[in-house]
């Protein structure tokens, strides 16, 4: 007896009753062979079975309903036990993935296999270098069906601390080529900043994303800005390239108003004149700078602006945000 | 409790929008009491994996309309105490692995039916090995020690299971659950509250792991946990934060998760409920927010959807009436953001 079969907590699983209508026979053909098949997993792995016929049937399963958490445990768990190489498996689960974008169990199970190959893998660099470039194909692959999703590029992040990916020109090059793509990639600028600035060749160990880092060369804080400052113009109310630039700065230790030149390349505001607003980003971003500054009328003027006309829908933030000039003015 | 999704559709067009809204708060409940007798559909086992959160999700939905009853106490009770494992842990279902975010499920779920002591008095937690309880405490120490055992005494942070997958989610489910069974003596506290600094973005937001992109539900489960642990004060700029929430919402006054993405209400939950625990939810337009969930129902089958013309489910149901209530919307129960 398995330790499910006759489990009476199970009777609740009834298949789909026999409808009249188009399409209901092939639901219930399809109900019957799932959960036939789920009745045989129980069945294994009660018996604590890890054999190559197990992973045909977690596949089936899998191909059913690739959401079934515990049966990707299940088929990890076998494939270690039989310690096979993962090749095979690797290119099942890209084809997996493809078809289920939103799965995040099948990256866990990526991720459980290449750890226990790694010490193998990275005594080899070549063959380490090619493991790499093949799972950097495959996330481009992923990218083309949806550039954002969420656990694709943390699968990426962990492709880049697993294999040292930091000072790799291929991997800023290929962000470079999905920023090219879509400007407004929020996914993959977060991607650069995390490759930029935690690189352990030149940033301080441990040094949080939102503090200054003294370590890093001025260089590379200039050749970040000027990359998103050109993201700005080419798209001025990307929010992704202005958080950008506020981020790379605060890395860098600068002021906003090292920057104030440029961004009132977005915003004209004549003395009585009507107003000309490229980006609302741009907006916020001279009201920092200039209270930064001290130009408190400037900064309250900007923030009026965009409370009253150019983000209607956060009036009470640009308000508040008013108050406090107001406070720092007394 | 069934995943299935309809058989609604949020379905008020624009053409036919009353100038007064209205929750639909009898076809809601109704929505959710026939969502278990749906056995007979095919998504209702492909979605057994989520068994226990469909649970909670729809329990909550009727504590927060004030109809705690219409689901039945001693069989959800029953249900839940049969999803649980040796090893303290629950599964989704019966025959499912024990997790993390279902143990936390079952937790919630036994806490909103006042019925913690039954996981002493029936659980199947092994309570004979463990030394230095009290028998009349050691169901719920074996769900603490089972939680505590998720956590990664290094990081700080907590696997969703024995394999190891570590997310800012856990954290806060097992910081959660750990506080509902009074037990967060067994983890490391100041080591977790490392871990969520460390999450966060030069955005403003909170991602899955260090480094992660900002999302608005990593936002809420950080700010979430830190909050159960009463150390909000981690949080270093919570107007940095407060900029980067009200960002997400769009002109339709629905929030979205990420900048570029689409409104949802779920995300419109994850987005309020974080700026409710820094105190800033009045920097978004609540007007607005409210009257986009409220398009999101369907007034006359129940249920609501993520956005307008979509099929309802318990999910966004649950996520729609917590936004609400978090809203001051008349006649629900007063949610709790964290
Ligand atoms: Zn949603």
């Amino acid at each position: 007896m398995g330790r499910y079969e006759g489990n009476p907590v199970w009777d609740d699983v009834v298949p789909i009753p026999q409808e009249e209508g188009e399409g209901a026979l092939a639901q219930i053909a399809y109900t019957d062979e799932y959960v036939e098949a789920m009745g045989y997993l129980r069945a294994v792995m009660a018996a604590k079975e890890h054999s190559p016929r197990v992973l045909d049937l977690t596949e089936h399963v899998i191909s059913l309903n690739a959401a079934h958490y515990t049966v990707w445990l299940y088929r990890a768990s076998t494939i270690l036990a039989l310690d096979i190489p993962i090749d095979k498996e690797l290119e099942w689960m890209n084809e997996v993935a493809l078809e289920n974008q939103k799965n995040y169990q099948i990256w866990t199970h990526r991720q459980t296999l290449i750890d226990h190959i790694f010490p193998t893998l990275s005594s080899d660099p070549a063959a380490a270098q090619a493991f790499a470039d093949a799972e950097s194909a495959f996330m481009a692959e992923m990218f083309e069906e949806d550039a954002k999703n969420y656990h694709v590029w943390g699968h990426r992040q962990y492709i880049v601390r697993k294999f040292n990916l930091f000072d790799s020109d291929a991997e800023l090059k290929s962000i470079e080529a999905l920023l090219h793509e879509d400007v407004r990639n929020n996914s993959a600028w977060s991607h650069r900043f995390f490759l930029v600035f935690s690189n352990p060749a030149y940033t301080t160990a441990g040094s949080r994303a939102t503090e200054h880092d003294p370590k890093i060369p001025d260089a590379m804080i200039d050749r970040e800005l000027a990359f998103a400052q050109a993201a700005a113009h080419e798209a001025p109310q990307n929010q992704s390239a202005w958080e950008y630039i506020r981020g790379v700065l605060r890395k860098g230790g600068r002021e906003l108003a090292t920057l104030e030149g440029f961004a009132g390349e977005f915003v004209r505001i004549p003395e009585g004149g009507e107003e000309d607003i490229r980006s609302s980003h741009a907006l916020d971003f001279l009201a920092d700078a200039w209270s930064e500054k001290g130009e408190l009328d400037k900064a309250d003027m900007a923030l009026r602006l965009l409370g009253e006309k150019y983000d209607r829908i956060r009036k009470n933030y640009w308000d508040w945000k008013r108050g406090l000039l107001r406070g720092a003015k007394v | 409790m069934s995943l299935v999704t309809g058989p609604g559709r949020a379905s008020i067009s624009a053409s036919s929008l009353p100038t007064e809204l209205q929750l639909s708060i009898a076809a809601h409940v109704k929505y959710i009491q026939t969502l278990d007798k749906r056995k007979d559909e095919l998504e209702y086992h492909l979605t057994e994996h989520l068994r226990i959160n469909g649970i909670y999700w729809g329990l909550c939905a009727l504590h927060l309309l004030g109809h705690p009853e219409a689901l039945d106490r001693d069989q959800v009770v029953d249900f839940v105490l049969s999803c649980q494992h040796e090893n303290g842990g629950f599964g989704a279902a019966p025959g499912h692995d024990a997790h993390l975010l279902y143990t936390v499920s079952a937790v919630q779920v036994l806490a909103l039916c006042d019925a913690m002591e039954t996981l002493d008095e029936r659980g199947k937690g092994d309570r004979s090995s463990l030394p230095g309880s009290t028998s009349s405490e050691s169901g719920i120490l074996g769900v603490g020690r089972y939680l505590a055992g998720l956590q990664n005494r290094r990081t700080g942070t907590f696997a969703g299971d024995e394999w190891g997958e570590e997310d800012t989610r856990f954290l806060y489910a097992g910081m959660l659950a750990l506080s509902l069974l009074n037990k967060l003596h067994l983890v490391d506290v100041d080591l977790a509250v490392d871990h969520i600094i460390s999450c966060a973005n030069f955005d403003g937001g909170y991602g899955a792991s260090p480094g992660a992109e900002s999302h608005a539900m990593q936002v809420l489960v950080c700010l979430a946990a830190l909050s159960v642990l009463g150390r909000l004060d981690a949080v270093s700029d919570k107007e940095k934060l407060g900029v980067w929430l009200s960002e997400r919402q769009v002109d339709g006054g629905g929030l979205n998760g990420r900048p570029e993405k689409l409104e949802d209400v779920c995300y419109s939950w994850w987005v309020a409920a974080s700026l409710s625990i820094i105190g800033k939810l009045h920097w978004i337009d609540e007007e607005k927010l409210t009257r986009y969930i409220l398009e999101c129902q369907d007034p006359e089958q129940g249920g609501i959807a993520d956005r307008p013309g979509d099929m309802v489910d318990v999910f966004h149901t649950h996520f729609g009436i917590a936004g609400l209530s978090l809203l001051g919307y008349p006649d629900l129960v007063q949610v709790d953001a964290a």
